[in-house]
């Protein structure tokens, strides 16, 4: 099953992790719910994982799966930070719509 | 390598402070780390080493990590008493240390995944400290900004990154230099130098991805808002230099005319905005972003002179916010607000704060003989050279614009009445900040040579 | 046959990234997402990335995606209300991600002319990403460890009371 890989084109992959990058982006700025554009960012890392493994499978070359490993690390240390930060806002004002959030102004 | 094993030690050893009890001389050992750090950094000058091929301690490395170490110094005796009252101080310090390792690594990678790491160390650790104040809501606030943009910047970064490898099959910089070069038209580089642009304009605060910077530097400790206009700005242009140079010098049509208009628009923002503001500490954010703006006027003009004059302007400007920082830190303490009127008529009563945060703000605003002139000089100078004389005039317009908010603080300091004839308190470490950023600003504004021969 | 699996694992990650975005209710979010995930890790399989595949399930399915349930669960969030809602703003953010996306897939079109080795069946096997992973990338591997001491620090140090 695997061996006809190159059957499938390159722009096929880039055509998709595109799609959902842009979906996560959209996710971002859609959204007011600080845990869906959490969501989304994660979303769009994930493209970003797709697109590496797929280049990486088409030049033959293991870098950009180790690579893989470093933006998987990042998104688990940014995720476990960004939730810490979120519940101690949501202590305080007991939301997570960002647009409560409007207190910096001017 | 040395400076960040020193560091990282010493971040640990900040960690095991609480528990064993030696709170007390965490601060002095800290102080001893970083000046060691900074001996053993300097020692590596003419000495370029390359680790792993991952990271290559040139000399733009070394000097850019030598002015981080220093600004830090002086970042670390502004802060201690802030967080003295904190429960957790020690955590404060370890974060702060830790962020510095990522802001080494900033300057010294020669590998996309170090760049990569180095930013987010970075991040990480500032995010935590911005909102670091927990029952603060407009502190949580900041930091939560803070997070969601710059992890917004990071999925741009990363895919601009992944673009790049797919055209050149590396992450090094040397060989995407020689592909680059050899694949210029391709869309995939195009699109990549575009986004990595992108989330490194985020990080550096240009418009117009800016807008997350005045609310997350009004919002956050005054102490942890002076490390993210000095150390974090100093590290992000050194990063945004150190890539675009040695990568993409080869196909700058690709990038400087976006990086042209980003520029203008940072500066026309940045300026405007600034003038309407009542606090002074929203006044320095815009000013911080405005900033950023004229340096990027010397990576927009790239050439022989760039890595010297960002060297001089990220430097002397990061003395020049301590100062001002420390400064705002003192009187809203002792006002109870951050505001312009705050600062007026206090020069009878308290010479030294007037006189500091005077100069301060007239090298912010590039008054001759202060240092901030010759950062501006020697950044105009840069873009003469490549030609763009019209950005050289409307960053001028630009800087008049600039010196009429910063005055506004001197004339409110010198020729407001006074309303309090009440000296505020200084504390030891307080004022020795504040004379050596004050000698340090009239110092190189005398002989700019002082920094400038060492690139 | 693998065309037709990228076809239909492709579709399946983009409708339930759809999902993701458009649904009221965070909890179903969260699920969605692990189906876009698992969707995703079937893809690395059709580019003979398995041992990614799994690591991919086990750390973001398995990992991330708990700890999003738990915060929401803990904040008691699965409620389906989102108050400011503005038709302008979701026109612009919808509007705003098409662009970029017909400007991506515009100016990364023709990637298929560049040079492509021959294929080895061996590339993602687990074997030699260590090897990759240990020699070329073992001073990122190091420098991370610092970074996950930071966002531990961090993490604890924002979660904790403070006691006076």
């Amino acid at each position: 099953m695997l061996g006809d890989l190159k059957t499938i084109p390159l722009d096929w992959y880039i055509l998709l992790s595109s799609i959902l990058f842009c979906i996560g982006v959209m996710g971002v700025l859609f959204r007011r719910n600080a845990i869906i554009i959490f969501m989304s960012i994660e979303l769009m890392l994930n493209a970003v994982n797709l697109l590496l493994v797929a280049f990486s499978a088409y030049h033959n070359d293991a870098k950009g799966q180790v690579f893989v490993f470093f933006t998987m690390a990042v998104a688990a240390a940014e995720i476990a930070v960004g939730l810490a930060i979120l519940v101690v806002v949501y202590r305080n004002t007991k939301s997570t719509d960002i647009d409560v959030l409007n207190r910096l102004k001017g | 390598m040395n400076t960040l094993i020193i560091l990282s030690a010493l971040g640990i050893i900040a960690l095991f402070a609480e528990i064993f009890r030696f709170r007390k001389a965490l601060f002095p050992l800290i102080l001893l780390g970083l000046g060691g750090a900074f001996f053993f950094t300097a020692k590596e000058y003419n000495h370029p080493q390359i680790f792993l091929g991952m990271m290559n301690f040139d000399n733009y490395a070394v000097i850019f990590s030598c002015a981080i170490l220093i600004i830090a110094f002086l970042w670390f005796m502004m802060a201690k008493n802030y967080f003295l009252q904190e429960t957790s101080v020690t955590d404060h310090f370890a974060l702060i240390l830790f962020s510095l390792v990522g802001a080494v690594v900033m300057v010294s990678f020669s590998n996309l995944t170090m760049l990569f790491l180095g930013i987010e160390i970075l991040s990480v650790s500032v995010y935590v400290l911005a909102a670091s104040d927990k029952s603060n809501v407009m502190s949580n606030e900041s930091g939560f900004k803070y997070f969601l943009m710059g992890s917004f910047a990071t999925g741009f970064l990363l895919f601009g990154i992944t673009l790049i490898y797919g055209i050149t099959g590396s992450f090094d910089l040397a060989s995407i230099h020689t592909q680059v070069a050899a694949n210029h038209d391709s869309g995939l580089v195009i699109a990549g130098i575009l986004l990595l642009m992108i989330g490194l304009a985020f990080k550096s605060s240009l418009a117009p991805f800016h807008f997350w910077a005045p609310d997350v530097y009004e919002g956050a400790p005054t102490t942890v808002t002076t490390y993210m206009a000095t150390v974090v700005k100093t590290a992000a242009f050194a990063a945004f230099f150190r890539l675009f140079s040695t990568c993409f010098a080869g196909v700058t049509g690709h990038w400087t005319d976006v990086l042209w208009w980003m520029v203008v628009l940072t500066l026309f923002v940045g300026n405007v905005s600034a003038v309407r503001q009542k606090s002074v500490k929203r006044l320095l954010a815009y000013s911080s972003v405005a900033h950023a703006g004229y340096i990027a006027i010397a990576v927009v003009s790239m050439g022989a002179a760039s890595t010297s004059a960002i060297l001089y302007y990220t430097f002397t400007y990061s003395i020049s916010s301590i100062s001002a920082f420390t400064i705002l830190f003192i009187v809203s303490r002792h006002k109870g607000s951050k505001d312009i009127s705050a600062f007026e008529g206090m020069s009878k009563a308290n010479p030294l704060l007037s006189f500091a945060m005077t100069v301060a703000m007239l090298s912010l605003a590039g008054i001759p003989p202060t240092a901030g002139f010759f950062a501006k000089y020697y950044v105009f100078l840069t873009a003469i050279n490549a030609g763009n004389t019209l950005l050289v005039l409307i960053a001028v317009i630009a800087a008049l614009v600039g010196i009429y908010y910063y005055f506004r603080v001197i004339i409110a300091i010198y020729f407001k009445p006074e309303q309090q004839l009440v000296p505020i308190k200084v504390g030891p470490l307080h004022r020795t900040v504040l004379i050596i950023t004050t000698i340090l600003t009239l110092l190189f504004g005398l002989f700019p040579n002082l920094i400038l021969g060492w690139i | 046959m693998t065309v037709y699996l990228f076809i239909i694992l492709g579709v399946f990650a983009i409708l339930s990234a759809l999902m993701v975005v458009f649904t009221k209710n965070p909890i179903h979010s969260i699920l969605y997402l692990v189906l876009t995930f698992f969707a995703i890790a079937g893809e690395y399989v059709l580019l003979n990335a398995q041992f990614l595949a799994i690591v991919n399930i086990i750390v973001y399915a398995g990992a991330i995606m708990v700890l999003f349930l738990f915060v929401v669960m803990l904040l008691n969030l699965n409620k389906e209300t989102e108050p400011h809602k503005s038709i302008l703003r979701q026109l612009i953010a919808v509007i705003a991600a098409g662009i970029l996306l017909i400007v991506l897939v515009g100016s990364l079109k023709g990637a298929d002319t560049m040079t492509i080795k021959p294929f080895a069946q061996n590339t993602g096997y687990i074997e030699n990403l260590g090897q990759v992973l240990f020699k070329d990338f073992l001073l990122p591997f190091e420098v991370s460890a610092i970074l996950f001491l930071a966002a531990m620090v961090g993490a604890v140090m924002l979660g904790k009371k403070d006691i006076k």
